[in-house]
């Protein structure tokens, strides 16, 4: 009853195994399909934070020649003679807000110093400040969109 | 000689591919009958199936596989509830403003959300036929009175569900519903007013209101219906399906001790006898699971799925207006399943709201302690069996046409309307 | 015993497989096509053909590049916006010329409202969560409670912030809330907004001394019937309830009016009086046949209604008997007082009227019972003082919220409409007894535009609270109450009935007084006060002629030179070269001023004429006028010449020129 029983399988019926792979594939596919979709699912189409480009005001607020700190957005905003450019004030250490020190940064947290660029000249951050774009909206308002980073020649001319 | 060369580093490679095989799927694709019995038993999820089942059992119009389909939604309803958790919030306001998104702004959040609850109706419906299956066909007889009564509490759970995760999208229909319902449960004597103080967090439906009914539905729920399930299946298992076999054989039973299975595979039963009789086994009438029965659970699985994909791209689960506490729809109703329930509720709050729901529920529950008649188990509405068949149908026939009047020819004011106008 | 055992599955369920697979991968298709195909892909990639050619995009439409959902997220306001998913030009002028719906936000009220603190359905409403065109309720949509509203009443939305009266840009609402200051709804109804503001009818303490009992009872059945500009709706009373309150009324003897024993009214003139009627301007504020004022009521049919002794009394001293009523007091004698009773009397009255019946002297006491009855339940109180009835306090429903409450819920009677409340606030006020409901609500017979703005003013007023940063109030303008004689004699001349000092006043003369002593010379104006003359041929409303006192008008003049001024008016040189004066004659006839102004008989009527120029205006305002007029009137027809203060100066040395020796002569 339990022995092995040598089974007669029928002689291969061809559509009938065509019909098995057509359903084998078509629900593998699917189901590869459906597993992607519900990745796709879980990645994020908005999301609820402030955004990522915002307006800080008018050209003619910021001093010329100066940079000045916006703290809420973490910001340094030059006025140069060349045009205006954007330096973010957070150390690429471990996060907190650089000062300014003569024309370049120092960090007070770990005494990370960067130059005028942004560009690490001691201290144990790894790399340089980042630089954001600048742009003019179509009301003359600066816009800075933190996902853009740029290199240090960028310059906006109002 | 060059091919001998690659031959054995590409047949290496293969034998090694072929060794990580194994060791995850020791059996392989089987091939030989001792193979499709051992695939079926040493497999984790698989070996809730015997090696070999009746003939009988492959025959749709005996169970029409209504069981099996309510588990497979509640696969469904687990897998896609899993994936809405991840967008969901459950606190008012947030929670409607969540549908909205999941609505318009999640990628395939539309089809999830529709298929959740489609399912979730499906699934009450399914299970609903499937226990007026067990009983038309008499399986609630001995040996398998308790797992009628696991059933019941089964059902229960499926209604538990589907009435706390009807609040989660906090819109009118939702807050309404759930406030009727509550209302309905504080009929209760003695313990309707701690009831509903309970359910609610408070004295109004609230933000403690939703995240107990989310914890609910997400875990405690959830986790009881597993349990639950396991066992029933369980015991489906240890007493075989009541019309896969041929009626003539005899249970073996010796006083004090519990029937023996008549299976050789079945390891944990307890018997009076040096050895297990097997002769009653008529080996024609079995089969190897592997693939008889999986193919079919397979297409039933598929098509459920098919099916409920369908409907979810077709119609859309309702969302209305956010809940507003101050204005009330009219009329304000209940789930459909409740519908039957809050009709007789207005013909009295007492009786249709506690007395007659809480006969039904120790009916239910008391049924298999009832009817000790042991013949007609096995078959379709058994003639044996027909003053319990005419009872009971009398009384799911009153259930469908409460229901039917609740959802369709009531309306403002609970008065009389006719549908088509 | 070999069986065969057939281990493989019968045909029928591969083909149910094959089937069943083929259906899964499908469903997976059209699942993946309906995300695929949504509308806001198609529209986003239709954007980006237009960008290509649309001449120097800004900088900001690149951002639509990033591609994806766009949403504004205002926490403070509880509003998430992703309507510039779609709306991708909304934001960048250079796409005025565009197709919806990419064209760019008409006028300029991105710039005062920018997106990123106000988004959009603060302003039009609908479903700013979804991402498709119907979804978002462009037009109405089941289950969404605010679609978007019609440009016709998107003033109401202003509303919500701006909860001044005259909030700017916003004409219907400006418009729908003049109207319910006007006729004073507040009086029944709590409406935000209005709050302290109290609005009184005539006192009717001594009505049964003031009018005809005839003419009472046809205002009681219908005010407009007499007088079309009422404010005073039709309560739809019914017979009985007027016989009820005319009953009442007739009882209210207050205040007897000032002795006219002495007057022989058969030497009354009425050609005086006719004279006095026009020399007293009264058309100014009184319409007469349809033409004149608005700010009193019209006397067209004042024969009908009133008593002569009550009118001879109240032209004596209209202050006794209405002490906040914006008439001023001439200064007049007995005689000319009876003369222009008499006239008034006799010319503006029905040819059916009959002659003044003697006073009631007693009443059914149940009549009258019944009669203050009816008082007190219609709210007669809310508006009109009766010595003995309490103030009812506001008998309608409290109209906070009122914009938020349940359309389905609300009245709509036998008309065809959408239920929205803004709809069913256009019928309330419309047709307040169409409803299906019997209602206390007077109709007041206004037109449907001015209904519909009525709506529109009810429908900014929500439930929910704004944070504070949003709401804008402004302040109303101080009360001013000069001191001292100035004081008594503005008072009694009512001068602020016409005239805005600071802002607070009337406006029926577009000239505010607050630097009048830098604008006109102290002489002129009291030649003026006492004879006031026409300055601008084409306006119709002159200044009445007081009847004041020569020390009176000193006063005044006095007043004016010495606190109404202008500094740097003040400090103007007024001394001028012959040489400047004749430039500026040839400047005159270079620029063409005859146009619009008057030289003795020659000249244009648009303007003010100016051959007294010199003896009537300071040479400090002269040129400030002339070197930017509309500083001191926006919107006037005087052209600003871009004069430089060389030529203002010569100008306004030959203005000064003009009339000054009749000046000196004087």
């Amino acid at each position: 009853m339990t022995a092995d029983r040598v089974t007669v399988l029928e002689s291969p019926d061809l559509t009938r195994r065509r019909l098995f792979a057509l359903g084998c594939a078509s629900i593998g596919a699917a189901t590869a399909g459906f597993l992607l979709a519900t990745f796709r699912y879980l990645v994020p189409n908005v999301v609820y934070e402030p955004s990522r480009r915002f307006d800080i005001g008018p050209p003619f607020a910021y001093v010329p020649g100066a940079a000045t700190f916006l703290p809420d957005r973490r910001l340094y905003i030059f006025n140069g003679a060349d045009g205006f450019y954007c330096i973010s004030s957070v150390c690429t250490h471990l996060g907190c807000n650089v000062k300014r020190a003569g024309p370049g940064f120092e960090c007070p947290c770990h005494g990370s110093r960067f130059d005028e660029n942004g560009q690490v000249v001691s201290g144990p951050a790894p790399q340089a400040l980042a630089w954001y774009a600048l742009s003019l909206s179509p009301r003359n308002q600066l816009i800075v969109d933190l996902d853009q980073v740029v290199s240090p020649e960028f310059r906006l001319r109002v | 000689m060059r091919s001998g060369v690659s031959t054995s580093v590409g047949q290496r490679v293969l034998t090694w591919l072929e060794a990580v095989r194994r060791s995850i799927w020791r059996i392989g694709w089987p091939a030989t009958d001792k193979d499709r019995a051992a695939a079926m038993i040493s497999s984790l999820f698989l070996h809730v199936h015997a090696a070999r089942v009746s003939r009988h059992v492959l025959k749709p119009t005996y169970t029409f596989a209504l069981g099996l389909i309510a588990g497979i939604l509640f696969l469904v309803l687990s897998v896609t509830g899993l994936a809405l958790m991840l967008y969901y919030v459950p606190y008012p306001p947030e929670a409607y403003r969540s549908m909205k998104d999941l609505q318009f702004v999640v990628t395939f959040g539309i089809v999830l959300r529709n298929m959740h609850r489609w399912s979730a109706h499906a699934m009450v419906f399914v299970v609903f036929l499937h226990m007026c299956r067990v009983f038309w066909t008499g399986s609630y007889k001995r040996p398998r009175e308790f797992n009628w009564v696991v059933g019941v509490l089964l059902l229960l759970v499926t209604l538990a569900l589907s009435f706390t995760g009807y609040l989660l999208p906090w819109d009118q229909l939702a807050f309404w519903a759930i406030t009727v319902g509550t209302n309905i449960a504080a009929y209760a004597p003695l313990v309707g007013d701690q009831i509903k103080y309970l359910l609610l967090g408070g004295h109004v439906i609230g933000p403690t209101t939703l995240l107990r009914f989310y914890v609910l539905h997400c875990v405690m729920l959830p986790a009881t219906m597993v349990l639950l399930i396991s066992l029933h299946i369980w015991r489906v298992r240890k007493d075989g399906l009541s019309g896969g076999q041929a009626q003539t054989v005899p249970v073996n039973e010796v006083a004090g001790a519990f029937p023996a299975s008549t299976k050789t595979y079945g390891l944990m039963a307890l018997t009076t006898r040096p050895r297990v009789s097997i002769e009653a086994r008529d080996a024609n009438d079995e089969v190897f699971a592997w693939p008889h029965l999986l193919y079919r659970e397979l297409l039933v699985a598929l098509a459920v799925i098919v099916a409920m994909h369908v409907v979810s791209l077709v119609f859309m689960a309702p969302l209305e207006e956010i809940a507003n506490p101050t204005r009330t729809p009219n009329p304000a109703k209940a789930p459909w399943y409740f519908l039957g329930l809050q009709e007789l509720v207005h013909y009295s709050a007492r009786i249709g709201g506690v007395i007659i729901p809480t006969l039904i529920v120790v009916a239910l529950l008391a049924l298999p302690y009832i009817d000790r008649h042991p013949a007609g188990s096995g078959r379709w509405f058994a003639p044996e069996r027909r003053l319990a068949n005419i009872i009971f149908t009398a009384l799911v026939v009153i259930a469908v046409v409460l229901t039917v009047i609740g959802t369709l020819f009531r309306g403002p004011n609970w008065a009389w309307v006719w549908p088509w106008r | 015993m070999a069986v065969e055992v057939k281990n493989t599955a019968p045909t029928w369920l591969h083909v149910a497989f094959a089937c069943l697979g083929a259906a899964f991968a499908l469903i997976f298709f059209w699942v993946l096509l309906r995300e695929t195909t949504a509308d806001w892909r198609t529209t986003q990639a239709a954007f980006r053909r237009l960008e290509a050619s649309v001449k120097n995009p800004h900088q900001l439409a690149e951002s639509a590049r990033i591609g994806g959902l766009r949403q504004i997220w205002l926490p403070e306001i509880g509003r998430v916006d992703r309507c510039v998913t779609c709306h991708l030009g909304i934001d960048d002028p250079a796409f005025a010329a565009a197709p919806l719906p990419f064209t760019s936000h008409p006028g300029r009220w991105l710039t005062t409202h920018p997106t990123d603190r106000f988004g959009c359905t603060t302003c039009h409403d609908g479903q700013g969560e979804a991402t498709d065109y119907r979804n978002a309720a462009h037009h109405p949509q089941p289950n969404v409670a605010r679609p978007m509203r019609p440009t016709e009443t998107i003033d109401a939305n202003c509303g919500v912030c701006h909860r001044g009266l005259v909030p700017p840009d916003a004409p219907r609402l400006a418009e729908g809330r003049r109207l319910i200051a006007d006729v004073g709804c507040f009086s029944c109804h709590e409406i935000p907004g209005y709050e302290g503001m109290a609005f009184r009818g005539p006192s009717l303490d001594s009505i049964s001394y003031k009018v005809r009992p005839d003419w009472l009872s046809g205002w009681l059945k219908d005010p407009k019937s007499y007088l079309p500009q009422s404010k005073m709706g039709n309560f739809r009373l019914s017979s009985d309830e007027i016989a009820g309150l005319q009953a009442f009324l007739l009882t209210q003897r207050a205040q007897t009016p000032l002795d006219s024993s002495g007057i022989d009214w058969n030497k009354a003139d009425t050609a005086k009086g006719r004279g006095l009627f026009g020399e007293l301007r009264c058309v100014t504020c009184h319409a007469v046949n349809g033409r004149g004022g608005t700010m009193g009521p019209e006397l067209t049919r004042i024969g009908d209604k009133v008593r002569r002794n009550w009118l001879f009394s109240y032209l004596k001293d209209p202050h006794r008997v209405q002490p906040d009523t914006p008439m001023l007091r001439y200064r007049l004698s007995d005689e000319q007082l009876r003369d222009l009773t008499a006239f008034l009397i006799d010319e503006y009255r029905s040819a059916e009227t009959g002659a003044e019946p003697p006073p009631a002297t007693s009443g059914d006491a149940r009549l009258i019972a019944s009669g203050q009855a009816a008082f007190e339940r219609r709210g007669c109180a809310s508006c009109h003082r009766v010595p003995g009835v309490k103030d009812p306090g506001r008998i309608g429903p409290s109209l906070a919220g009122v914009a938020d409450r349940d359309p389905d819920e609300l009245p709509y009677g036998n008309n065809v409409v959408r239920h929205s409340t803004g709809n069913y606030i256009f019928l309330k006020v419309l047709l307040p007894d169409t409803l299906g409901q019997p209602s206390l609500m007077p109709t007041f017979g206004y037109t449907p535009s001015d209904a519909a703005k009525i709506a529109v003013a009810l429908e900014s007023l929500r439930k929910t609270d704004l944070p504070a940063s949003y709401v804008v109030r402004r302040p109303s303008p101080t009360p001013y109450q000069p001191a001292g004689r100035f004081g008594e004699l503005v008072t009694r001349y009512r001068c602020l009935s016409c005239h805005s000092i600071g802002g607070y006043g009337g406006d029926l003369s577009t000239v505010p007084l607050d630097r009048i002593g830098s604008q006109l010379q102290h002489d002129y104006v009291t030649t003026y006060l006492l004879n006031p003359g026409a300055v601008r041929v084409s306006i119709e409303a002159r200044m009445p002629v007081f009847h004041m006192l020569p020390d009176e008008a000193r006063t005044i003049a006095d007043y004016f030179s010495t606190v109404f001024l202008d500094d740097r008016m003040e400090q103007y040189n007024g001394t001028f070269t012959p040489a400047e004066a004749q430039r500026g004659q040839d400047l005159y006839r270079q620029l063409g001023c005859q146009a619009c102004h008057q030289l003795g008989l020659q000249g244009g009527y648009v303007g003010p004429e100016l051959s007294a120029t010199g003896a009537r205006l300071k040479p400090g305002w002269i040129a400030a006028w002339l070197t930017s007029p509309e500083t001191y009137k926006p919107g006037t027809l005087q052209p600003d010449y871009g004069l430089s203060n060389t030529d203002a100066r010569a100008l306004t040395a030959y203005l000064s020129t003009l009339g000054r020796r009749e000046a000196s002569a004087r």
